[in-house]
């Protein structure tokens, strides 16, 4: 032990002469102080990076055996599956984990939403962070497509048909996404290009800018406990502190770790005893362009845009409904103006809330039993 | 309890024990699939043989063909006598030729020269071609 410690230290004494690594060690560990009634809903943000980080590293690992043409794009992942050693568990964190980062995504954004972090200065933070969910949207739906099964093909036909409901343009838009008049070999190219490269590279762009902001305006403070205020919206940048605060480490870190792991847990969980849960049995068919399998749907999470589509008496309609309620969720800071942050003191917000939950919810359950 | 107090350095110690225990093992069980999920992927046993059809090595023509994953090569030297040997030159490990008219192998890269029976006969290899055994089976050659 004696002879690591020395080690360890003789490496931070070099990178420390040379770049003070120390003072930016302090600064964002121990120095950096949260509000002392910071909850556990604050973990998401680091719960994220970790599980991205999972299917940065588990992706690159695919792509050593993935083949990304159709011909053998099925094959390639039946091999991973079933000849090279460990193939299925990466496989499995892979595809699973996309749906946990789904799920830790909603509980970001919800919190955040609950808890009126969104509100000014903290604009621009919730904007970077609902342009990551779209992306890690886009991500689910690029990769969604790479096994080339029944469940892929027709998934991705039906997600690129919406967009032929927009008028005029429509039917370009759609040739446009698939790179043809149908789904084939020209999209499987393009998706793969966007989900191994284009899109994980803005992904880490705006997580770096998203993280940028959470770092520089500060942690906001829990609208709970007596002493809480609503601060009065300051004209200058100010970098908010917490004097008296909790360190970020070691306490909140140890924090960080437990969620984190619980996550990790649930991930295991699923990938050891129900890797299926998410993937229903058109997974293991390769694409067939001729035969349309019955009841093809979506993943979860696209269960309510699904449903919107089918609700509205036209797609046209119901695609607008969605664009409009996404373009309010991105621009919420900017309407919801009001320095008060308290949810028992936002009757209006808290009913929206709970009843835009409900509605998600029930919607998203009509969708997968129609 | 009060008599045998545990120090701040000891619970520390402990801690530390505990994390780095805790540490390795979860390194291990991840180092432990993504090494094996990256480690080459064992090919045909390699005891296996390679059979090629007698017909496609002339008389004093040679036959390349992959032989457990390396380049091997086929002679007929004389009617129905048949030789195998690696087409690794054994110097730096480029792949030989051979030459029908001279009937001997080149190696391209240093002109390392080899007779029809692997000898050296000029250049920088430093020991003979690698022979591999052959046997007849009807109108194959099992090489191996
Ligand atoms: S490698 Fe063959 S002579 Fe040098």
């Amino acid at each position: 032990m004696p002879v690591i410690k020395k080690l360890v230290k003789t490496a931070i004494d070099f990178v420390d002469v040379r770049l003070g690594i120390r003072d930016i060690l302090a600064d964002n560990l121990t120095k950096y102080l949260l509000p002392r009634n910071v909850n556990i809903w604050y973990t998401l943000g680091a719960v994220l990076m970790t599980l991205f980080g999972l299917q940065f590293a588990t992706g690159i690992l695919l792509l050593i055996y993935y083949v990304p043409n159709p011909s053998e794009a099925f094959g390639s992942v039946q091999a991973i599956m079933n000849e090279v050693p460990f193939g299925w568990l990466i496989r499995y964190l892979h595809a699973v984990g996309s749906n946990v980062i789904v799920i830790a995504l909603l509980l970001h954004m919800l919190s955040v939403l609950f808890m009126g972090a969104y509100k000014r200065p903290r604009e621009l933070t919730w904007l970077s962070g609902f342009l990551l969910f779209n992306l890690a949207l886009g991500l689910c739906l690029t990769g969604y497509l790479l096994p080339w099964s029944q469940l892929s093909f027709w998934a991705t036909t039906v997600a690129t048909d919406a967009a032929g409901a927009i008028p005029v343009i429509g039917d370009e838009i759609v040739r446009f996404l698939r790179g043809g008049a149908m789904v084939g070999d020209s999209t499987l190219g393009r998706f793969f290009a966007l989900h191994v490269m284009g899109l994980p590279l803005i992904l880490a762009l705006l997580i770096g800018f998203h993280l940028f902001c959470v770092r520089r305006v500060g942690i906001s403070k829990p609208p709970f406990g007596p002493d809480y205020q609503p601060q009065p919206p300051s004209q200058v940048f100010r970098h908010q502190e917490h004097p008296g605060g909790i360190p970020f480490f070691p306490n909140y870190f140890v924090k960080d770790l437990a969620v984190i792991s619980f996550f990790l847990a649930l991930l295991a969980g699923v990938v050891f005893f129900a890797p299926n849960l998410f993937i229903p049995p058109s997974a293991y068919e390769p694409a067939d362009p001729f035969v349309t399998p019955p009841h093809i749907k979506p993943e979860w999470y696209f269960l309510w845009a699904y449903q919107t589509l089918k609700i509205f008496p036209s797609e046209f309609l119901g695609l607008a409904v969605q664009g409009a309620f996404m373009t309010f969720l991105a621009l919420l800071p900017f309407l919801d103006r009001g320095p008060e942050r308290r949810p028992a003191r936002r009757p209006l917000f808290v009913t929206c809330y709970i009843l835009g939950i409900l509605v998600f919810l029930a919607i998203s359950i009509w969708g997968h039993y129609s | 309890m009060d008599n045998n107090p545990i120090s701040p350095s000891q619970r520390r110690g402990f801690l530390i024990t505990i994390l780095a225990g805790l540490g390795t093992a979860v390194t291990a069980v991840t180092l432990w699939p993504m090494w094996r999920f990256l480690a080459p992927r064992k090919g045909p046993g390699a005891l296996e043989r390679v059979a090629v059809a007698r017909a496609s090595v002339d008389l004093g023509a040679a036959h390349f063909f992959n032989f457990r994953g390396a380049p091997a090569v086929l002679l007929q030297p004389s009617p129905g006598n048949f030789a195998a040997f690696s087409a690794v030159c054994p110097h730096l490990g480029c792949i030989i030729k051979w030459q029908q008219d001279k009937g001997e192998f080149l190696c391209p890269c240093h002109a390392g020269r080899f007779s029809a029976d692997g000898k050296v006969l000029g250049g920088p290899p430093p020991k003979p071609l690698e022979s591999i055994p052959v046997a007849l089976e009807g109108d194959q050659i099992m090489v191996g």
